[in-house]
C-alpha cells in the first residue's frame, strides 16, 4: 500500500512539472495556433546553457538564472520574428514541421556547442527526503512541483486577469477581428513566445535538477508535453493540469509496477497514451470539438 | 506545357508520359547510363547512389501517403524499418529465402501502416502526424526490446545472409545497385501511372479539399486507408533492400530522424510530384555527402569540436535547408524545374 501511495504522491508531483512543460506549448498554441512541438530542444538548450553559466562560468545563482531567463526571452522573440512571422496565414502542418525542424537546428547548436555531454546540474534546491508515514519524496521533486505550480497559477493568472492577458485570449478566439478590435496581434504573437520560451528556461531548470542535462531531456520533455496536452485538448489550460497530472501519475504507476517486467515501458507509456487518446477521444477532455462548414 | 509544334492529335498522345521521340531518347540514354554506372563508379559512389536509391523508393511511399493524399505522416522511417525486420526475422529464424520475403515484406509494412493508418478516420493534419509520431516510436521499441530478443536480436539487431540469385553473389556494390535500381524504376513507374488513374485522382481530392471529395462519392476511409496500404508497401520495399544492403538491421538505423528528413526531401522536391521525389532524394543525399567533404577541413580549423563536428552539422544544415525552402521556396525544386522548362520551351519569347 505504501508503495502504491508513495507512487501516487510522486506521480501527482511529476504531473505538476509537465503541467509547466504543457504551459509553455499551450501559450503559443492558443494565441497563434503554432504547436511549437521543438519546445523540448529548446528547453534542453536553455538547461545546458544555465548548466554553463553555473558551472564552466562559474556565475552565482541569480545572475545565472536572471541571464538565462533574458536569452530565453530573445529567443523567443527571435524565433517569432524570424520564422514564424513570415509563416502567418499558413497551414498548421507547415508551422509544426517548421517547429520540428527549429527542435533538431537548436540540438544540434547544443551538440556543436556543449559536445552534447551528460552534465549534472550543481544542486541548488534542497536535496534529501521529506518522509510523511510510510511515503518518502524527494525535496528537489517537492520544491520543483511548488515552482512550476505556481508558475502554472501566475500564467493562468495573468491570462485570466491583465489586460494583455485579455488581449491574448482574444487573438486565441479569432486573430482577425482582435485585429480589427485594434489589438497588436503581432506583439500577442511575440508575447506568447516569450512566455512559451520563458516556461522553457523554468523547466529546463527543473527537469535538469529532476533528472541529468543531456541532450535526451528535450525529446523526454516534449514526448511527456503531447499526451498531457492531447488528453487535457489543446485548447484548454485547466485540462493542461488535469492531464499533467493523469501522465505523471500513470507514468509513476508503470515504472513501479509495469517497468521490473517489461523493461523501459516508462518510455514507451507517453505514445500508447497518445494513441488511445487519440483514437477514443481526439479532442481531448476539454477540447474544442471542431464543427466543418461547407 | 508542351513543346513547340507539338500538338495532341489522338487520345494516346494525350495521355502518354513520353510525347515526342527527343523525350524517348533521352529516357533511353538515361536507362543506359543508370544502368551502366556500376562499370564507371567508384565503390565510394556505388554505395551513396545504392543508399539514394532505396531512399528515393521510401520516399515515394510517402509520396503517395502525403504527397497525394496530404495524410501527413512523420513516422515513415518505422515502416522502412518493419520490412528490413521481416526479412531479416524470417530469412535468420525461419530460414526463408530472401526473394520469398520480398512481396512478404512488402505486405507486412503494408498492413501495419493500415493498422497506425486507423485513426485517420477521425483524424487529420496534426493530430494524425502525432499519432503516427507515436506508431513510429512504438514500433522501433518493439524492435529493441528485450523481451523480443530471441526472434528480433533486441538491440543488437540481426545480420542477413548475402543475398544470391544463382551465380550472382549481390554482395558487390555494382549488382546490389542494379538490382536496386530495377525496384526503383519499377516502383517509379507504378507511382508514376497510379497519379494518373482514378485512384490517384481520388488521392488529390481528399487532399484538396476532403469534404467536397467526399461530396463527389468518393469513400474517403476506403482511399485513405489505400493510401497508407500503398505508401507503407512501399516503405516496406525499401526495408527489404536496406536490410540487403547493410546485410544488419538494428533500431538504431530507423529513427525519427530519418523520418523527418524523409518528409524533408518531399518538401525539398516539392509536394504531389514524382520528379520531386528525385530532386528531394538527391538535393539531400548530396548535403550529406558535403557535409563529410567539409568535416576535415573545419575540424582542421577548430580541432576543439572534432567529435561532435559530424553529427551536429548535419543536424544543422539538414535542418536549416528545409525551413529555407518552408520559407522560401514552399512549392519546392519540381516548381523550379518546370518553370525553367517552361523558359526554355518559350525562349526567345517570354510569353
Amino acid at each position: 500500500m505504501d508503495t502504491f501511495l508513495g507512487a501516487l504522491v510522486q506521480g501527482i508531483l511529476l504531473g505538476g512539472v509537465y503541467s509547466l512543460l504543457a504551459m509553455g506549448v499551450l501559450v503559443i498554441y492558443k494565441s497563434s495556433k503554432v504547436f511549437n512541438i521543438g519546445y523540448g530542444e529548446i528547453m534542453m538548450f536553455l538547461a545546458y546553457f544555465i548548466w554553463w553559466l553555473l558551472v564552466p562560468r562559474d556565475l552565482p545563482l541569480w545572475i545565472a538564472l536572471v541571464l538565462a531567463l533574458l536569452v530565453s526571452i530573445l529567443m523567443g522573440l527571435s524565433i517569432h520574428r524570424f520564422l514564424l512571422r513570415p509563416m502567418i496565414g499558413q497551414p498548421m502542418m507547415v508551422t509544426f514541421m517548421l517547429c520540428l525542424l527549429l527542435g533538431i537546428a537548436v540540438n544540434g547548436v547544443t551538440i556543436l556547442w556543449l559536445g552534447g555531454f551528460t552534465r549534472i546540474m550543481p544542486d541548488f534546491l534542497p536535496s534529501g527526503n521529506l518522509a510523511v508515514g510510510g511515503i518518502s519524496v524527494s525535496y528537489t521533486l517537492l520544491i520543483s512541483f511548488i515552482i512550476a505550480i505556481a508558475m502554472f497559477v501566475i500564467f493562468v493568472l495573468y491570462f485570466r486577469y491583465s489586460r494583455i492577458g485579455l488581449g491574448m485570449r482574444c487573438v486565441s478566439e479569432d486573430n482577425y477581428i482582435s485585429q480589427s478590435l485594434g489589438i497588436n496581434v503581432k506583439r500577442i504573437f511575440a508575447l506568447s513566445w516569450a512566455i512559451g520560451c520563458l516556461s522553457a528556461a523554468i523547466s529546463g531548470i527543473l527537469l535538469g535538477s529532476l533528472f541529468v542535462v543531456d541532450t535526451r531531456i528535450g525529446m523526454f520533455a516534449i514526448i511527456r508535453a503531447l499526451p498531457v496536452l492531447l488528453l487535457g485538448g489543446l485548447e484548454s489550460i485547466p485540462g493542461a493540469l488535469i492531464g499533467a497530472i493523469f501522465v505523471g501519475v500513470t507514468e509513476v504507476l508503470a515504472s513501479t509496477y509495469v517497468d521490473p517486467h517489461v523493461t523501459g515501458f516508462r518510455d514507451l507509456l507517453p505514445f500508447i497514451l497518445m494513441v488511445l487518446i487519440l483514437i477514443i477521444r481526439p479532442h481531448g477532455l476539454f477540447g474544442l470539438r471542431t464543427i466543418e462548414r461547407i | 506545357m508542351l513543346p513547340s509544334g507539338v500538338f495532341n492529335e489522338k487520345y494516346e498522345t494525350d495521355i502518354a508520359i513520353l510525347r515526342t521521340k527527343a523525350q524517348w531518347f533521352l529516357l533511353a540514354v538515361g536507362l543506359l547510363l543508370v544502368f551502366t554506372v556500376p562499370l564507371l563508379a567508384s565503390d565510394y559512389w556505388l554505395s551513396w547512389l545504392i543508399r539514394l536509391v532505396i531512399t528515393i523508393v521510401a520516399v515515394l511511399g510517402l509520396h503517395v501517403l502525403t504527397g497525394l493524399c496530404g495524410q501527413f505522416s512523420i513516422g515513415h522511417a518505422a515502416f522502412v524499418g518493419v520490412g528490413a525486420y521481416t526479412v531479416a526475422v524470417l530469412t535468420t529464424r525461419y530460414g526463408l529465402s530472401g526473394w520469398a520475403c520480398l512481396p512478404l515484406c512488402a505486405l507486412a509494412a503494408g498492413l501495419i501502416g493500415l493498422f497506425f493508418g486507423l485513426p485517420c478516420f477521425r483524424l487529420k493534419g496534426f493530430y494524425l502526424a502525432i499519432s503516427t509520431l507515436a506508431a513510429s516510436f512504438i514500433l522501433v521499441w518493439c524492435m529493441g526490446y528485450d523481451g523480443f530478443e530471441d526472434w528480433t536480436g533486441g538491440y543488437n539487431g540481426l545480420s542477413l545472409e548475402p543475398l544470391r540469385l544463382g551465380g550472382i553473389d549481390f554482395r558487390s556494390y555494382g549488382s546490389f545497385y542494379i538490382l536496386a535500381i530495377s525496384v526503383a524504376i519499377l516502383a517509379t513507374f507504378l507511382v508514376k501511372n497510379l497519379q494518373r488513374t482514378s485512384t490517384g485522382r481520388a488521392f488529390v481530392a481528399i487532399r484538396d479539399n476532403e469534404l467536397a471529395a467526399e461530396v463527389s462519392g468518393i469513400n474517403i476511409f476506403r482511399y485513405k486507408m489505400l493510401a497508407f496500404f500503398i505508401g507503407c508497401l512501399l516503405a516496406g520495399l525499401a526495408g527489404w533492400l536496406w536490410a540487403y544492403s547493410q546485410l544488419r538491421v538494428n533500431p538504431e538505423q530507423f529513427r525519427l530522424y530519418d523520418s523527418i528528413w524523409y518528409f524533408g526531401m518531399l518538401i525539398i522536391g516539392g509536394m504531389g510530384s514524382t520528379t520531386g521525389v528525385f530532386f528531394g532524394a538527391i538535393f539531400l543525399r548530396l548535403l550529406e555527402v558535403l557535409i563529410d567533404e567539409i568535416t576535415p577541413v573545419l575540424i582542421d580549423i577548430a580541432p576543439s569540436l572534432a567529435t561532435q563536428f559530424h553529427l551536429s552539422m548535419s543536424l544543422i544544415l539538414f535542418a536549416v535547408v528545409i525551413i529555407a525552402f518552408l520559407i522560401w521556396e514552399p512549392k519546392g525544386l519540381y516548381y523550379r524545374w518546370e518553370k525553367l522548362k517552361t523558359h526554355y520551351r518559350l525562349h526567345p519569347y517570354s510569353y
